[in-house]
């Protein structure tokens, strides 16, 4: 009887966060793969019986529209410049924060953590305003140092730039204590027997705690990657898409056409294609990962 | 030890239970202290003005003594979002304000309840108690779902002592005027405009393709927006921004270019700019009026838009909803309203009020309604008009671009969206 439920045990411990995925992760995941095969929009919603079956239909059109196409190409721009400048910055952050000896860069872990912790809407309104072309700061500074305005948010490549700038200063934050802690987990052994070979700090960074933080870079670099591909609160608050959809990104294509527009069965279509494009990417990651010898 | 566990997990998932079926709907009948029944129904306002609803619904209470009414208060953009899960999950509000372009998607979902039947019982909501434009908003297909509660329609806001100084003594009176008095203005010099045209603005472009003669649609449902009345229309709005009379990316909101200088002095708004401009820019205090739209080829027909109140499809409070709709409706009630909010009564009546007959304010906002016009009542039009938008940007930022072509382009777009 005792070893029964000992043997049960575990299965209870786990049920409330199996339960929660079924229901809220996996269900919708199938829920939406079904949908994007229906010609689902608001009538189809109140009452099912409008509903049909239109095949790849949808897909078909996602992949021709040219809006998403553009989106496609944003989101890819987003990853392509915004994840490794995300990586490199917050690695060099933690670096110099952990190099450092004085109190004051414990206060530094904190200021540089602080934009992750604002609320994301907050955030973006102020940023606006910041990049606001007629009482923007930015401009007003580069005016006043006599360099022409910059198009913040109102030419499509710059405003893209724009954005990016925003997401890398809220990201740095949290990625930089990742990669404290994980500097933190390198014993000091390594440290001191580069020392006595007479190893400069230089040399320290590159060979021991570089290769050592690799885990740390790969998470980060996933969690990153995902979380750009999904780029969505800074364009939907600052530029709604704009200007002539230049920073419209996949995710807030699907957000308009679903929740806007009304054509569920159209952004389910979107989304999948979506939620394809961060799998393979991720797993592209695992394989690359996994090929090379772990320490 | 079996038993105990089984009871906690039992235990859990009834907890776990109360707290979602807490989140569903809460207007149900429940017995007051005297022992009456009382019905709660919930209301469903929407944007700033929707602040203010609940001591309406406060009076209605005090007439009502057994109906509870609970309001909330939604931001306009996030709104369509909560309406879209009320109707996915039939649960929601009893009463819903529903703004008036959402009505044919929502009405085409079969979320609002055709009123006609009800009419006898209820006479206040009788459509010839309203103005007939603002009615034909709330009718989808015969249905008569959405009762007139406030309207608004655009008139043109204009700087006087600006516009004196270029020669017009009155507000400009055709679109060749606009044009003329718009130029002038933006020549007094670097960072200076005439007309703040808005290009987000959604129904503007219609409106303006009405007054110089197209019909948007012909008889059979087929768009038109290719012909030379609608092209020249975009020709038109873009003129203004390849002359540099209206202002793109400026990052100013209307108010802050139409005060103190007037950096941009004149623009096309709805009645609630009457108070935002007192409010926040009581500077200018009788330096600035407002006056019907200047008149394209055909005549100078403004749109007309607003908010209908709706009762809720999967309500079950049929009646103590109508019976709030219909004290939403009554003249005194719109007066009211209009008093806390500054929104023009939809109901015919209410303007014989001498508030809305004497101010000039409301004259011209009276005077413009006469004949004021809603945007076609078809469930894709939403969509239409946001695909305008993306072409019209493309016209006004691209230097000498082929409107015939941009237009071609956003045609065939509009009959491929008809015809899904």
């Amino acid at each position: 009887m005792k070893g029964f439920t000992s043997r049960k045990a575990p299965y209870f411990f786990i049920a409330p966060a199996i339960i929660l995925l079924l229901v809220f992760s996996l269900l919708p995941i199938f829920v939406a793969l079904f949908i994007s095969f229906t010609n689902m929009d608001l009538a189809g919603l109140a009452d099912y019986s409008n509903l049909s079956f239109i095949g790849f239909k949808n897909y078909i059109n996602v992949l021709s529209d040219p809006v998403f196409l553009k989106a496609i190409f944003n989101t890819l721009f987003y990853v392509i410049i915004g994840v490794p400048l995300v990586i490199v910055t917050s690695l060099g952050v933690a670096l110099l924060i952990n190099l450092g000896t004085s109190k004051i860069f414990k206060v530094f872990r904190v200021v540089y953590y602080l934009p992750s912790v604002t609320n994301v809407v907050a955030v973006a309104v102020v940023w606006t305003y910041l990049y606001n072309p007629a009482f923007g700061l930015f401009n007003y500074i580069l005016e006043s140092m006599n360099l022409s305005a910059i198009p913040w948010l109102t030419d499509p490549t710059v405003a893209k730039l724009s954005l990016i700038l925003m997401a890398l200063w809220r990201a740095v934050g949290l990625n930089m204590i990742i990669f404290i802690a994980a500097l933190q987990g390198i014993p000091k052994s390594y440290y001191e027997a580069a020392q006595l070979d007479g190893a400069n700090t230089w040399q320290q960074v590159t060979k021991i705690t570089i290769p050592m933080l690799k885990f740390a870079i790969f998470f980060v670099s996933i969690t990153t990657m995902i979380g750009w591909l999904q780029f969505f609160e800074e364009p939907f608050i600052m530029t709604k898409g704009g200007p002539l959809d230049g920073t419209m990104s996949a995710a807030l294509f699907i957000y308009k056409n679903g929740f806007q527009l009304s054509n569920f069965g159209y952004a389910a279509a979107g989304s999948f294609i979506l939620f394809i494009a961060v799998i393979a990417v991720t797993l592209v990651q695992y394989r690359v990962q996994a090929k090379e010898s772990d320490y | 030890m079996r038993k105990k566990t089984a009871a906690t997990v039992l235990a859990s998932t009834l907890l776990v239970m109360g707290i979602l079926s807490g989140c569903g709907s809460k207007s149900a009948e429940t017995t007051d202290n005297s022992g009456n029944k009382v019905t709660t129904i919930s209301v469903w306002g929407m944007g700033e003005e929707a602040k203010s609803l609940p001591k309406m619904a406060e009076l209605f209470e005090a007439e009502n003594p057994n109906i509870k009414v609970e309001v909330q208060a939604l931001p306009w953009d996030s709104a369509h979002d909560k309406l879209l899960t009320a109707v996915a999950s039939k649960k929601g509000p009893d009463v819903v304000q529903m703004g008036t372009t959402w009505i044919p998607e929502f009405a085409n979902a079969k979320a609002l309840m055709d009123l006609t039947p009800y009419l006898d019982k209820y006479p206040g909501l009788k459509q010839d108690n309203f103005y007939p434009g603002s009615v034909q908003t709330g009718t989808f297909e015969g249905a008569y779902v959405g009762v007139p509660w406030y309207i608004d329609t655009r008139v043109l806001y204009y700087r006087t002592d600006l516009l004196k100084e270029v020669g017009y003594d009155q507000a400009p009176k055709t679109w060749a005027e606009m044009q003329d008095a718009a130029k002038k203005l933006a020549d007094r010099g670097q960072g200076k405009y005439g007309f703040a045209l808005d290009v987000k603005e959604q129904s503007l472009s219609f409106m303006l393709a009405r007054q110089n003669g197209s019909e948007l649609f012909d008889a059979a449902g087929k768009p038109l927006f290719n012909q030379p009345a609608f092209v020249d229309t975009v020709k038109y709005m873009n003129s203004f921004v390849e002359n540099g009379s209206a202002p793109v990316d400026l990052g100013i909101d209307a108010i802050q270019g139409f005060r103190g200088d007037g950096v941009a002095p004149m623009f096309i708004s709805g009645p609630w700019m009457v108070q935002l401009i007192k409010d926040q820019a009581p500077d200018i205090d009788g330096k600035w009026a407002t006056a019907v739209l200047p008149a394209g080829k055909d005549n100078n027909f403004s749109s007309l838009g607003g908010s209908n109140m709706s009762v809720f499809q999967y309500t079950k409070n049929a009646e103590a909803s109508l019976k709030f709709v219909e004290f939403m409706a009554k003249p005194e009630t719109q007066l009211k309203w209009m008093e806390l909010t500054k929104s023009l009564p939809s109901s015919k009546e209410a303007w014989n009020n001498p508030v809305l007959q004497e101010d000039a304010n409301y004259k011209v906002f009276g005077e413009q309604l006469k004949t004021a016009i809603p945007m076609p009542s078809t469930k894709q039009f939403e969509e239409i008009a946001q695909n305008f938008l993306s072409s019209f940007e493309k016209v006004y930022r691209t230097k000498g671009a082929d409107v015939q072509k941009e237009m071609d382009d956003f045609n065939k777009k509009a009959e491929s969206i008809i015809n899904k």
